[in-house]
């Protein structure tokens, strides 16, 4: 089962305190299709960012995106609109859901796909029931943002159990302390910076053997 | 912010998204199994999400000692449930749901 579509729920209904018509909200889910994003954005719009800002802090927060495609490269198809496809939906879930199975012939495409389109649907769904119920009966939302931390734990938790080098976690909550107190208004930039010239240092002296 | 800028403004944040998924199949696209890229690959993700899991914590505004506690309480139900059942929509539900209860129902 999937979480997408409470989180997705939670996501419209954060959006209707724009103010926007709710049928945006699932909009953002067919469009942009990304989770963490997404609610990023609502912090944005509401903050009044101009585009290049948003385009420079949608590469920063879905940087990580590129790993998860160095990981599942071997199990994607080589052309066609399903490549392209399937490159534009890696999601954090559906990344960890591909991962999680193990290696797949070239061949399985269609599943793939399968997974990718049911979960992208799953997320549009789930934005315009919380966008259209938000926008009907206008409840309380506060809190709702809690929702995003559980995501981001519930995948730390699934990572960490196919992790060799767990130590690396605590330079990661280190350098996200540092990043904290030194540069708050760049928080992800720096503290994933720093996590990376970690890792290639590390890398590069030949301490990693898993 | 008109209906047309936003819609600009998903625009913006689709093509950043998918620069950022695209970026290793275009550039490596010649390297299937790079060693060291394999090694970043398992590492790096669940490093990113600590940081992540600490950007959505900021985001929550913690101001008070009772708001810090909700949160850590939250946090603790969701690593648990996720430990019992390892049921992703479980664990997300029940820890946004005592966040939720402790924010409106007891206003902390």
């Amino acid at each position: 089962m999937f979480g997408y579509i409470p989180l997705g729920m939670a996501f419209g209904v954060l959006f209707q305190s724009l103010g926007y018509h709710w049928i945006f909200a699932p909009l953002a889910g067919v469009v942009i299709y990304a989770g963490s994003a997404q609610f990023m954005a609502v912090g944005l719009l509401a903050a009044g960012v101009s585009y290049a800002e948003a385009f420079i802090a949608t590469l920063v927060l879905n940087s990580r995106h590129m790993f998860y495609g160095l990981s599942v490269m071997g199990r994607y198809p080589t052309r066609g609109l399903s490549r392209w496809y399937l490159i534009f939906g890696l999601t954090d879930e559906t990344y960890s859901l591909i991962t999680a199975r193990p290696p797949q012939s070239p061949g399985n495409v269609h599943y793939l796909v399968y997974l990718t389109g049911l979960n992208q649907s799953y997320w549009v769904i789930g934005c315009a029931l919380g966008a259209s119920l938000q926008s009907f009966y206008a409840f309380d939302s506060r809190g709702f943002e809690f929702a995003l931390v559980a995501l981001f734990l519930v995948l730390l938790i699934e990572q960490v159990r196919t992790m060799n080098q767990r130590w690396l976690l605590a330079v990661a909550l280190s350098t996200s302390v540092l990043a904290y107190l030194l540069t708050p208004n760049q928080f992800l930039l720096v503290a994933i910076g720093l996590c990376l010239v970690t890792l290639m240092v590390f890398i590069r002296t030949g301490g990693d053997h898993g | 912010m008109d209906n047309v800028q936003l819609f600009g403004f998903f625009v913006v944040m689709s093509i950043a998204t998918f620069i950022t998924r695209a970026l290793p199949f275009v550039a490596l696209a010649q390297v299937r199994s790079h060693s060291i890229l394999d090694r970043f690959g398992k590492s790096l993700p669940p490093m990113i999400m600590v940081v992540l899991v600490c950007f959505g914590l900021m985001s929550l505004e913690i101001d008070s000692v009772d708001r810090g506690g909700l949160s850590a309480l939250a946090l603790f139900i969701v690593i648990t449930l996720h430990a019992f059942f390892r049921h992703p929509l479980l664990s997300i539900l029940g820890g946004t749901g005592v966040y939720v209860a402790g924010i409106q129902g007891f206003g902390l």
